[in-house]
């Protein structure tokens, strides 16, 4: 009888609090929103997964949690703290990037710079909020929209707010057909939306689409040396995509490789996110702030545009600014759908990919700043 | 601490600063660089094959707002079935990127103008969710 007390005493019913549910309810919707809606279901199924692991109670000391050393779970949550599950993603990310819309446009490239400003603007909300420099460059970076380089950059700066800053991240990522529209329309005139882009017919040489990678790692390494981690696989991933001498490579980068770090990195992001970490008013004040990011980063990008418009001869469409944040293809297709509803003729897709592509490069650069500046 | 007395405390101004110029300095001057890249390109192609080549200014077609794009084919008809047959294996309805693909994989030397001609002549409709199929 005393044995099967003791066993009692050491299952998860026992040692359960509200604290778990409520996270498991939460991992439980991810994985809802997920399958049901197809909301982001590459990322969000992996962490909803994680998150109902993470928060089954159990005895501690026999290296089973993923905070316990010696646990699977721990050896799996190292590629996340070391930063090494975003740099693989960023290896299969390049491998997978078609950089013949921005090569062709040159000029979006300033778009995807002009979207990370919703970076800095986040880092002074968070600092006069209250939280610490190191904690406030991690809220940041969800400005990037870009998932990997938020999870690279808080395991840097502060690995304990990895969980609600990657599950702010991605959730943000998640929603952007409905963060992104409004501000969008708000910010520029039905005239301005009907602008349509002019198609400029050059065809992208191989010359250039493999010479782009290697002035691009150079010239961005160089300015931000600490962003190696990140723009180097991503820009070698390219590279071996576009020189065609190994596409046994780049497809097992593509394919793969970038597949594993996903499972790992969402599953082990979201075990990491248990109940007595993630419920805190701080959780709150940074999905709070990680709104206020996308917001800025999308209407910062927009009005950029606009700016330029008051120099240039040939305006550009305001709406491609809101495809200045590295959320790939995401909001590329938000902003090519809102172009739509205004004239279904008018194609912004292609230059939409051409910012997108030019928003993940800027918000490594940022990644890369914002931890010279802090570590 | 918070508020102005935080950021002033942290430096907050000078890193948001310092951060925003260093991204736009940067991807500006990558931008720049890859705006002269094929010009660099094919300036050291001529000067390889020891022609002179005079520059031809890269001429940029006017922005239509409102004016549908020209029609760039001239045998409506017989050219759909030939597109047509070209997206067979992908599928009932397909995305524009897709369309994209296969006319460029398909040597087509406009694939943009070629499908907004497509779609304003109405071969291509619209399926919903972005996906656009040929008309029945």
């Amino acid at each position: 009888m005393e044995l099967f007390l003791q066993f009692i005493s050491n299952t998860g019913f026992f040692l359960t609090d509200y604290r778990y549910l409520i996270m498991m309810a939460v991992g439980c919707t991810f994985v809802y929103l997920a399958i049901a809606k197809e909301y982001e279901p590459l990322l969000l199924l992996p962490i909803g997964f994680g998150v109902i692991i993470g928060n089954i109670p159990f005895f501690k000391g026999f290296g089973l949690g993923i905070y316990e050393s010696n646990s699977v779970l721990h050896y799996l949550y190292f590629g996340v703290t070391s930063g090494l599950y975003p740099s693989i993603v960023f290896l299969g990310l390049g491998a997978m990037t078609d950089f013949s819309s921005l090569l062709i446009r040159p000029k979006l490239m300033l778009l995807g710079a002009a979207a990370q400003m919703g970076i800095y603007f986040t880092l002074l909300s968070a600092l006069a909020l209250g939280f610490m420099p190191k904690e406030a460059g991690s809220i940041a970076i969800i400005g990037g929209a870009d998932g990997p380089t938020s999870i690279f950059l808080t395991a840097k700066l502060a690995p304990h707010l990895i969980g609600p800053v990657a599950i702010a991240a991605y959730s943000y990522m998640a929603l952007i057909p409905i963060i992104q529209p409004p501000i969008m329309r708000l910010l520029t005139t039905k005239e301005e939306r009907l602008i349509r882009m002019p198609d400029v017919e050059r065809t992208v040489s191989r010359k250039e689409l493999l010479l782009f990678p290697v002035i691009g790692v150079v010239l961005c390494c160089y300015l931000a040396p600490a962003s190696i981690p990140l723009l180097g696989p991503f820009f070698f991933g390219n590279l071996m995509k576009v020189s065609g001498v190994v596409d046994r490579l780049a497809k097992t980068a593509a394919s793969s490789i970038i597949d594993t770090a996903t499972i790992f990195l969402g599953f082990t992001v979201g075990a990491s996110t248990q109940g007595d970490v993630f419920l805190t008013p701080k959780s709150v004040g940074i999905f709070f702030l990680g709104a206020i990011a996308f917001s800025i980063a999308t209407a910062s990008g927009v009005l950029f545009a606009k700016l330029m418009n008051l120099f240039m001869k040939n305006k550009i469409n305001p709406l491609l600014g809101a495809a200045g944040v590295s959320a790939v293809p995401g909001s590329a297709r938000e902003v090519h759908l809102v172009g739509q509803k205004e004239d279904p003729s008018n194609y912004l897709l292609m230059h939409a990919m051409a910012c997108n592509s030019s928003g993940v490069i800027g918000s490594a650069i940022c990644a890369g700043i914002l931890w010279s500046f802090l570590v | 601490m918070y508020g102005l007395e935080a950021i002033n405390a942290h430096n907050g101004w000078a890193m948001a600063l310092t951060g925003a110029i260093i991204v736009m300095t940067g991807l500006t001057v990558l931008a720049t660089i890859i705006s002269q890249l094929h010009r660099i390109i094919g300036f050291m192609e001529n000067c390889k094959s020891g022609k002179a080549e005079t520059e031809t200014p890269r001429v940029e077609p006017p922005v239509m707002e409102t004016q549908p794009a020209a029609t760039v084919l001239s045998d409506p008809g017989s050219c759909v079935d030939r597109f047509h047959l070209m997206t067979t294996d992908a599928g009932e309805t397909f995305d524009l990127t897709t369309l994209h693909q296969i006319f460029t994989q398909n040597d087509d030397p406009h694939p943009h103008l070629t499908i907004r001609s497509l779609r304003e002549q109405g071969y291509l409709v619209s399926a919903g969710e972005g996906r656009f199929s040929w008309k029945p």
